[in-house]
């Protein structure tokens, strides 16, 4: 257990590593550079070529890439060229809104997706549960862009009852407020991830029930749903927490398209704009973290399936 | 199995945050209001694109200039709505009649933000660092002071030579009037001495300004200004119609009916010298015959696309009607499928095909229009939307382009047709030289007689297309007053505004 710990970590370590490189090139493949951008239109070559000395722009990619690396290694992300501010500052501070929006997506997309795809699958054949399955599949397919788009018509400009984007300026303070704020573009989250863990779900219940502890529990005189209920869901719930894993990704790519849409000052909207404005270490930075998040979350998943499932310990 | 995934997850999202473009965008008091003003009001003005950073003396974009001239940093002089010179930290100047020598009597009792005395030698300076400087914004045109010295309450600023925009200059950045020896990081913070202090900067989101109580004239009528920056039209609307923003810049016309429809806001729309360029890169290929140029010009139905838009007017040439030096040049090549069809044909340009460069935070409106109208006349266009920083990189910097779209708002900006290097590419010996003349120029009649004169030139050349003279459209609520709305894209003087109890 504890060697296949050290070697996922080791991987974790090299997938970090990996990461850090292709998101280091592909960042300077984008045409123009901050410099650019700072100076405008209306800048002379030479005006430009100042600041990008003055920015270290012009030092080779190979020692810009050491000195990003060697900063990360003493715990600094890097700072924002444009004003200064420290990546990690910056992070934590957009983190208030994309972290409670992520977090409340999940929950959302969780509490309809769980019972729903357990019970289409217990309902497979029949017309409610066929129902189900074609809902998430349109949902599934919807563009989250779209979904919001509804989400806003309805609630905040017919209805009224929440907030059309934005987020209260006085943050957390008032916490109410910036809950209301969160909630239309989470449920638009929530729908779209919910619809495809719905789908699995259902698809993981579909094995459990056919599974032969199932079969035989149901002999001992339960009724098919008390067998799956006990004996069925915990693997099943074991399958969601991986999955869960891997739509974390999802989560964060569905808040940069969401965070645009509601203006959300979180960290999905912060992204947009500094890869616009090119301000590349600061982009960079962020990605790693994001990147290292997703990682680690994965090798939580894959410890915990270790600890927990004893099928996995045992063909060690 | 499960390791595969994360790393792929983990690729997704890389993949997916580097495929992301950056969005962006672009405005005589609005009629006042019965109620009193209430002197502890926060007012929420929407604004479309926010600056990268807060260096007014090196980071480019109008968006400083809307945020900081006039509500916290101020010149000698300052321009009003109706584009007048006015005085500002000078309470007056004088112009010797050759032209060579500003006198300015700087104000008494003035105090930075951070409660610092103005001082004449403050403005010397200021002026003499942004005129030594190079990297910073507008040097250049503080070239031709060759002495900036005080004398007692005055500060006199010596030219070699004339110069007619040097007063208009100095109510822009060149002019803007910093503490000497300010150690303030002037890419977050600002120390000014207008009407507002800049209270808070959320990146992302918001800029506060705060009334400064010690400012030397009327103080600001609001006590505090929020600009909250809202790139997409829709969200905006749906701010407004949510009561989270009093006004809001840079509207779409095409949706004045829902913003009007419950009575909250009216929609204003004023005059702007912002000017939808269409350049076209002369330097080789096709585009350097005169003929296809005017064809494309001839070809292109400049009303449908102000219908489109649902604000502004025509514009045949490259001088706004705000600025001087207008005059109507809708002669110069009309709209006429027919006569396009046949100046292409003379020029032997069949199955041409060119493609358009142009930052899409613009939209589609326009390009649409010009794909449609030159499809009309047998020419095809490719549209190649782009973020802005590519748009800088391939078209401003290495004039790698057909055509392009940009919309340019800044006023009196003529000397770009004066000059080669500019992404125009325009070199016209006899334009350089009438330009050189209307600078030169002591009367300011004559400056802008010269003006015209070379503006028509330009036009006459086709050496671009001018697809309209924009708008500036804002939406006011019903509790705002003082809200300017001409050339709001360029200035946005907001001491006057004021939000009525209630």
């Amino acid at each position: 257990m504890i060697r296949y710990a050290l070697t996922r970590l080791a991987l974790l370590l090299l997938g970090l590593v990996v990461a850090s490189v292709l998101i280091f090139l592909t960042l300077r493949v984008l045409p123009g550079d901050v410099a650019q951008m700072i100076a405008g239109v209306g800048s002379t070559p030479e005006q430009v070529a100042a600041i990008r000395t003055r920015l270290g722009l012009d030092q080779p990619l190979f020692l810009q890439y050491l000195d990003w690396m060697a900063g990360v290694a003493r715990g600094d992300l890097g700072t924002s060229l444009l004003t200064g501010a420290p990546v990690a500052t910056e992070l934590a501070q957009k983190a208030q809104v994309t972290v409670p929006l992520g977090i409340l997506a999940m929950v959302i997309a969780l509490v309809f997706s769980v019972p729903l795809g357990v019970a289409s699958a217990l309902r497979r054949g029949r017309a409610d549960g066929t129902l189900i399955t074609v809902g998430a599949q349109t949902l599934a397919a919807v563009p989250v862009v779209w979904a919001g788009m509804m989400l806003v018509v309805v609630f905040a400009v017919w209805l009224g009852w929440l907030p059309a984007q934005g987020f209260p300026r006085a943050g957390w303070t008032d916490p109410w407020a910036a809950w209301r704020a969160l909630l239309l573009p989470a449920v638009t989250i929530g729908i779209v991830e919910g619809a495809m863990l719905l789908r699995f779900v259902r698809s993981a219940t579909l094995q459990a029930v056919g599974q032969d502890y199932v079969r035989t529990a149901a002999a001992k005189g339960l009724t098919r749903t008390q067998a799956l209920v006990r004996h069925g869901l915990p693997n099943v719930g074991l399958s969601v927490i991986t999955v869960l894993g891997l739509q974390v990704a999802g989560i964060i790519v569905g808040a940069v398209v969401i965070e645009q849409l509601f203006s959300l000052p979180g960290i999905g909207r912060m992204l947009v704009t500094d890869v616009g404005q090119r301000d590349l270490p600061k982009v960079q930075g962020e990605l790693l973290v994001l990147t290292g998040f997703v990682l680690v979350v994965g090798f939580l998943v894959d410890l915990f399936h270790r600890v927990v499932d004893p099928r996995q310990r045992e063909a060690e | 199995m499960l390791r595969r995934s994360t790393t792929l997850a983990a690729a997704v999202l890389m993949a997916g945050a580097l495929a992301l473009t950056a969005c962006s965008a672009s405005p005589s008091p609005a009629p006042s209001t019965s109620a009193a003003a209430d002197p502890d009001a926060s007012v929420a003005v929407r604004l479309v694109a926010e600056p990268g950073n807060l260096d007014i003396r090196e980071t480019a974009g109008a968006a400083l200039d809307q945020l900081l001239i006039d509500n916290v940093y101020q010149g000698l002089v300052s321009r009003t709505p109706e584009q007048d010179i006015v005085p500002a930290l000078a309470s007056d100047y004088e112009v010797s009649p050759d032209g060579l020598t500003y006198t300015f009597t700087l104000r008494e009792g003035v105090v930075f933000h951070d409660g610092q005395p103005l001082t004449p030698q403050d403005v010397v300076w200021s002026l003499t660092q942004v005129r030594d400087t190079p990297s910073y914004r507008d040097s250049d045109r503080l070239a031709g002071v060759t002495g900036i010295a005080v004398d007692g309450q005055d500060i006199v600023l010596t030219l070699a030579e004339p110069d007619s925009s040097l007063l208009w200059n100095l109510t822009g950045r060149a002019g803007l009037i910093l503490k000497e020896g300010d150690t303030i990081d002037r890419k977050t913070a600002a120390n000014g001495t207008g009407p507002f202090t800049l209270s808070s900067w959320k990146q992302g989101d918001s800029v506060t300004l705060q009334r400064f109580e010690q400012y030397w004239g009327d103080p600001a009528g609001a006590a505090e200004v929020v600009f909250a920056y809202i790139p997409e039209n829709q969200a905006a609307l749906n701010a407004a119609l949510a009561g989270e923003v009093d006004v809001v810049t840079g509207f779409d016309a095409n949706l004045a009916e829902q913003i009007e429809a419950n009575g909250d806001f009216t929609v204003e729309v004023g005059a702007s010298t912002d000017k939808g360029t269409l350049a076209m890169n002369a330097s080789e290929g096709p585009l350097a015959d005169v003929q296809v140029r005017q064809a494309i010009r001839q070809a292109i139905d400049h009303d449908a696309i102000v219908e489109a838009i649902g604000a502004g007017q025509t514009q045949y040439g490259p001088i706004p009607e705000l600025d001087p030096g207008y005059e109507d040049l809708s002669d110069v090549a009309p709209f006429d499928p027919d006569a396009a069809r046949e100046l292409l044909e003379e020029a032997g340009a069949d199955d041409l095909e060119l493609t358009l460069t142009i930052p899409s935070f613009y939209g589609t409106t326009v390009s649409q229009i010009l794909v449609s109208n030159l499809h009309d006349v047998g020419v095809t266009l490719k549209v190649d939307a782009v973020e802005f920083s590519s748009w800088l990189n391939d078209v401003y910097i290495n004039k790698d382009f057909d055509l392009s779209f940009v919309l340019h708002t800044e006023a009196r900006d003529f000397e770009n047709w004066a000059n080669p290097d500019y992404y125009f590419g325009y070199d016209n010996a006899e334009v350089q030289e009438l330009f050189a003349q209307s600078l030169a120029a002591t009367d300011e009649a004559e400056a802008a007689e010269l003006l015209a004169e070379a503006a028509r030139i330009v036009s006459e050349d086709h050496v671009a297309d001018w697809l309209y003279n924009g708008a500036s459209v804002v939406a006011v609520g019903a509790s705002i007053s003082g809200m300017p709305t001409v050339n709001v894209n360029e200035r946005l003087n907001l001491a006057e505004l004021t939000k009525s109890e209630g």
